[in-house]
């Protein structure tokens, strides 16, 4: 009996180790690999079944033929892990050298917000002018008439307030003051000096209202307006800080001019242009010139003009108590509404009111 | 202003090229925008002598003219009236000439005979504005010989600048204004000009005066001296009103007026030249041979040359002879007394008015005429004889007739002279460079101020014609000005920092926008005006700030919310198949004041959605009140640490814009900072908005507040021991929120529960109506040790019990 149960068992022994390689060669997948496993090494396997034997075994045998068991059963075991690594392995060769990821469908969960075009270009330009030390302030859009015109030298009755033509507001009973939309953010100027002392660097971003509407003049715009004040404030550090700026802005070889004009609130006052960013003639070669000799946004003048500058007039300071023999500043006024509009391309000015999906997504 | 190149060439003599000169002017601040060339285009187009005509064979109103060019005659057949005897100049267009127009001359058959050529009129060629007949010159015109181009034989060729001048300089409203400009910057000799004096002018410092204006006498009294500090006169007799020479007209085309007649067109010249307006009555028509300078009286009316019967009033300064108005003064004239074609006697009259009233005149009666613009900007109180001169010479060379011998200037008001101090360590500071003293001494006396020199710099006249200079520092402009501001250094000064820096309030505003933008919202920038329709369909306060003098009824009153602009882009955007519009807008809101000059204004952060929701791969729906705070959640990411999921929105608002029902409060640490929620079905249709948009709006500074209450993330230990979840699914009634059951949940354990998140709400088979069922996902943990399934099972017991007992729910398996 005892005989018969070694015979057997060697037997069964011998049956498995012949075969159980091929079988677990045999096995291209992962799943058939691993019930290929259970019939021989799982709980019902064939191996197991053997093992369950082993009490029955003459105890002179028993040592023997139990650790020839328990090799095959190593054995059985190091076979699937190896077969288990290769399918892996071929699962990711397959990957690796099959077709492509199809990535071109969209992102999930993609936010396409955007800021507005008006306010990306005013915030560039504010840290243009608060890397150079600047403190950006705001204020209100109705202001008095005081601090939008006369405070700044405006003559009553004069041709000056023309460039600038009001919207005014319903007085409060009793008020006898006047009040208008701000015609521009110069108004800044007035309120931030009547409120600190120098020095005094400031940018103030904002809204203004002008009664003008066409393709190229909305009734509300975006101005930017800087003041530096301080003892010893030059034209040349005007220049300076406005050539910093606009090579900051659009970028480093772009020519800046300096030429005189006429704001009542500065003295000498200016226009500064800055070489064309649309047909980029300035860069001379003949390419560029070609370019600038059809460029509609410049006239194929090869500038364009960005800023209102000057030095702010001693009127101003005397108007707001500060000594104007003391101090001298410089003040500028830029159209952030032009800006943008030059940076993307936008023809009609009320593109940028209309807030039209269609367009705000465009940019 | 325009101005001409040739004549700023002869004033200067200069021989800069146009756009040299062009060049020069901006750079003087006399912005030159656009150059326009005359006289080009005429190839082929020359003078010819008439040899013969005749009237056509078979068509009534041409004629058949023979020309001779000088080599060759040519039959021209010719639809003008006009066509002069034998021997006269005409313009002929030869075959072959193409006009500016666009006409190309080729030969034509007109009834049976063939014309080679046309011969022209003033506007077929671009040289004037008249049609009615071909262009007849005499040899006062043109000595050139026949056949020579026309640009040549008329001195065509010139070049036009549009200059756009600043209203502080009415000095350069004229010819010998620019010139001396351009004399100044080319340090050349200065400006030429012939004046000859062929009359006497009597200047008297009183109100009134007379003269003897060639057999009569003439009075002139200024009543309104303040208003009219110098009125002076002059008399032309013997005048024959004509067209003026081709030259005459020719300029005034160019410079783009039009040619009236010899006198109307003589005091045109006079204004291009000097910048000075004067005006030619017909002295025969001036009622009492004497002008009268006042106010007007209330009601006095007069018709003025434009036809128009004007009403006056106490603010008015006009022109009177003996019976009353005859010209609005420094505005315009008055028909009575206009120049006509019957007229043989003028007076001219040159004035200084006082620019404020003439520019509340012209204002009031919405006349801005050249001369208004003039007078209003200031003309030269100093000019006034030399003008007189001037005017009274062209009027004698283009019209005939002699000037009276005598003439008046009645200085009444004060003509005050600026003197200024100049020291030169000003201009240095200003101008952050040194300037050569004897450099701003001959820039100032090249544009006509006198300088004293003294320890310091100088002391300075400023000259009649510059009202704008007024202080030193405009005179440190004059000095920068005309020596270029490209000689000024380019210097970038150290910022020395402020004791403020930045206000938090401004930062805040743009992490906000950049918030918003990243949380997939486009930023919208609407006008600050709206109508009071918007707000009112909108259903916010109509409480609102007037416009006094608005564009239109749309854009009237200031915005009380950013509804009504958000609400139009939407509107926007559905109608235009968009299909959806996730928007916000950061912007200022206006509230009335009651008893203070300016109004309140508040930062507002407004946030509608409407319309479909972009999803992945499929349709996903409207936008509902979830995405929406959902986005909301998004922009506060940073700063609502603690708040937690559902601590965003508590309570129901009370805004008439917003669906009572679907709408919350936005609550920040214990502060409501705006509202959430759909709008009101009144309002999306009030609006003509379709579905359910939904709309959150949030006072900024509020905000800013509420989160710099709020307590700054503190970071805790992570865990040690691990957690166990455990799900639990309650049936509850409709109106008991999500939120309360979580509170619920919370509140039930002993510190174990960590975070309870609601995974699911689910309405339909298996649930009562006005029922809803909600599941959870509850996470349990101890801080201090492993959890043990029997103490969570324990905790998770007592959870489901109070969950059942408080709120009236039941178990859901």
């Amino acid at each position: 009996m005892s005989d018969d149960a070694v015979k057997e068992f060697e037997e069964g022994l011998a049956k498995v180790e012949a075969s159980f390689r091929s079988q677990l060669d045999a096995c291209g997948d992962e799943q058939s690999l691993r019930a290929v496993n259970a019939r021989i090494a799982g709980p019902t396997g064939e191996l197991t079944g053997l093992l369950k034997l082993m009490p029955k075994l003459p105890g002179d045998q028993r040592k023997v033929l139990g650790q020839k068991a328990n090799a095959l059963k190593s054995a059985v075991s190091a076979a699937f892990d190896t077969q288990l690594l290769a399918i892996a392995k071929a699962v990711r060769d397959a990957e690796l050298s099959g077709p492509h990821l199809d990535v071109t469908l969209p992102g999930r969960n993609e936010r396409t917000g955007s800021l507005h075009p008006i306010t990306r270009v005013a915030y560039e330009i504010m840290d243009v002018f608060t890397s150079l030390g600047f403190d950006i302030v705001d204020g209100p859009e109705i202001d008095l008439h005081e601090n939008n015109f006369d405070k700044l030298g405006f003559p009553p009755d004069h041709p000056a307030t023309d460039m600038q033509d009001s919207f005014f507001i319903n007085a409060e009973a009793g008020q006898k003051q006047r009040s208008l939309l701000r015609t521009h953010t110069s108004t800044m100027q007035v309120r931030e000096m009547q409120k600190r002392k120098p020095p005094l660097a400031i940018v103030a971003p904002g809204q203004v209202y002008r009664r003008d509407d066409d393709v190229t003049h909305s009734p509300m715009f975006f101005q930017l307006e800087g003041l530096l004040v301080d003892e010893g404030v030059s034209f040349a550090h005007l220049k300076g800080v406005l050539t910093r700026f606009a090579q900051r802005m659009f970028g480093d070889n772009v020519p800046v001019r300096f030429r005189p004009s006429y704001f009542p609130f500065v003295e000498p006052g200016g226009e500064v242009d800055i070489g064309c960013m649309i047909c980029r003639g300035y860069e001379g070669t003949k390419e560029a010139l070609a370019r600038q000799a059809e460029c509609r946004v410049c006239k194929a003048s090869g500038y364009l003009e960005v800023l209102g500058c000057g030095m702010v007039h001693p009127v101003v300071f005397e108007n707001v108590g500060y000594d104007s023999d003391k101090y001298t500043g410089f003040a500028f006024g830029l159209g952030i509404d032009r800006i943008a509009m030059l940076r993307y391309g936008i023809s009609d000015i009320r593109w940028l009111y209309e807030n039209d999906v269609r367009f705000l997504s465009q940019i | 202003m325009l101005a001409s190149y040739n004549w700023l060439r002869e004033l200067t003599g200069s021989d800069l090229s146009a756009d040299e000169m062009a060049e020069k002017l901006t750079g003087l601040g006399l912005a030159v925008d656009a150059v326009t060339a005359f006289g080009t285009g005429l190839e082929n187009v020359v003078i010819a002598e008439v040899r013969s005509k005749a009237p056509h064979p078979s068509k009534d109103k041409l004629t058949v003219v023979e020309v001779f060019d000088g080599t060759d005659a040519h039959t021209v057949v010719c639809g003008a009236s006009n066509v002069p005897e034998p021997g006269g100049l005409v313009v002929l267009a030869r075959v072959g000439a193409s006009l500016p127009g666009g006409l190309a001359i080729a030969e034509r058959a007109l009834g049976g005979v063939t014309s080679r050529g046309m011969l022209c009129a003033e506007d077929e060629i671009g040289v004037g504005s008249d049609h009615d007949g071909i262009i007849v010159l005499t040899r006062e015109d043109t000595t050139a010989k026949l056949g020579t181009p026309v640009a040549t034989a008329l001195s065509l060729s010139d070049s036009v600048f549009d200059i756009a001048l600043t209203p502080n300089r009415p000095d350069c409203l004229g010819h010998l204004g620019l010139a001396r400009e351009l004399s100044a910057v080319m340090k050349s000799t200065g400006v030429r000009t012939t004046l000859t004096e062929s009359f006497s002018i009597a200047t008297v410092q009183r109100a009134s005066g007379e003269f003897d204006a060639g057999g009569a006498t003439f009075g002139i009294a200024i009543e309104s001296s303040e208003r009219c500090p110098r009125y002076a006169g002059a008399v032309v007799r013997g005048v024959t009103i004509e067209r003026s020479p081709f030259a005459v007209r020719y300029r005034l085309h160019v410079l783009g007026v039009r040619a009236i007649n010899n006198i109307v067109d003589a005091t045109n010249l006079a204004v291009f030249e000097w910048g000075y307006p004067t005006h030619a009555f017909d002295l025969d028509k001036v009622r009492g041979q004497h002008i009268v300078v006042r106010v007007a009286r209330e009601g006095e009316t007069l018709t003025t040359l434009d036809g128009v019967r004007r009403s006056l009033q106490g603010d008015d300064v006009v022109i009177c002879d003996g019976e009353g108005p005859v010209a609005i003064a420094g505005v315009m004239g008055g028909q009575s007394s206009e120049i006509t074609g019957a007229t043989r006697n003028v007076f001219i009259e040159c004035a200084y008015f006082d620019p404020r009233s003439v520019r509340r005149t012209a204002r009031r009666l919405g006349m801005h005429t050249d001369a208004s613009h003039r007078f209003e900007r200031g003309v030269d109180p100093g000019a006034v004889p030399s003008v007189l001169h001037r005017v009274a010479g062209l009027i004698t060379s283009n019209a005939g007739g002699t000037t009276v011998k005598e003439a008046l200037d009645v200085v009444a008001g004060k003509l005050t002279e600026t003197k200024l101090t100049l020291r030169s360590s000003r201009i240095d500071t200003v101008l952050g460079t040194k300037v050569p003293l004897k450099e701003v001494g001959e820039i100032l006396n090249a544009l006509g101020f006198k300088t004293t020199p003294t320890v310091e710099g100088f002391n300075v006249s400023v000259p009649s014609w510059r009202p704008d200079v007024l202080r030193e520092v405009d005179l440190i402009e004059e000095v920068a000005r005309v020596r270029g501001y490209d000689k000024i250094p380019t210097e970038v000064p150290h910022v020395r920092a402020s004791a403020t820096g930045t206000a938090n309030s401004i930062r805040f505003v743009r992490r906000l926008r950049e918030q918003a933008s990243a949380a997939g919202l486009f930023e919208a920038v609407n006008y600050g005006f709206v109508s009071m329709t918007d707000l009112s369909n909108a259903r916010v306060s109509t409480d609102a700030v007037r416009i006094t003098n608005p564009l239109s009824e749309d854009r009237s009153v200031m915005r009380t919310s950013l509804l009504p602009g958000l609400a139009s882009a939407l509107r926007r955007a559905l109608r235009h198949q968009a299909g959806h519009a996730a928007l916000f807008e950061v912007a200022h809101v206006f509230v009335r004041n009651a008893g203070a000059a300016l109004p309140d204004e508040h930062v507002m952060l407004g946030i509608l959605l409407g319309g479909a929701r972009p999803a992945w791969l499929g349709q996903a729906g409207e936008y509902d009140f979830f995405d929406a705070k959902g986005a909301l959640a998004s922009v506060l990411a940073q700063w609502r640490h603690g708040v937690g999921r559902d601590g965003l929105t508590q309570g129901a608002p009370i805004v008439a814009h917003l669906h009572p029902k679907r709408c919350a409060n936005i609550v920040l640490f214990g502060s409501v900072v705006g509202t959430i929620g759909e709008l009101h079905p009144d309002v999306v249709s009030a609006m003509e908005l379709v579905g359910r948009p939904i709309y959150a709006e949030m006072h900024v500074g509020e905000l800013r507040a509420a989160i710099e209450k709020g307590d700054i993330a503190k970071a805790r230990a992570l865990p040690k021991f691990p957690s166990a979840t455990r799900d639990l699914a309650v049936v509850v009634q409709e109106d008991i929120m999500a939120s309360q059951v979580a509170d619920t949940i919370r509140n039930a354990s002993d510190g174990l529960i960590e975070d309870v998140q609601v995974f699911d709400v689910y309405r339909g088979e298996n649930i009562p109506q006005h029922h809803k069922s909600l599941a959870f996902h509850i996470v349990y943990r101890d801080s201090n040790a492993t959890l043990t399934d029997e103490k969570v099972d324990r905790a998770h017991k007592h959870v489901t019990e109070r969950v059942s007992a408080q709120l009236s729910a039941s178990l859901r398996s």
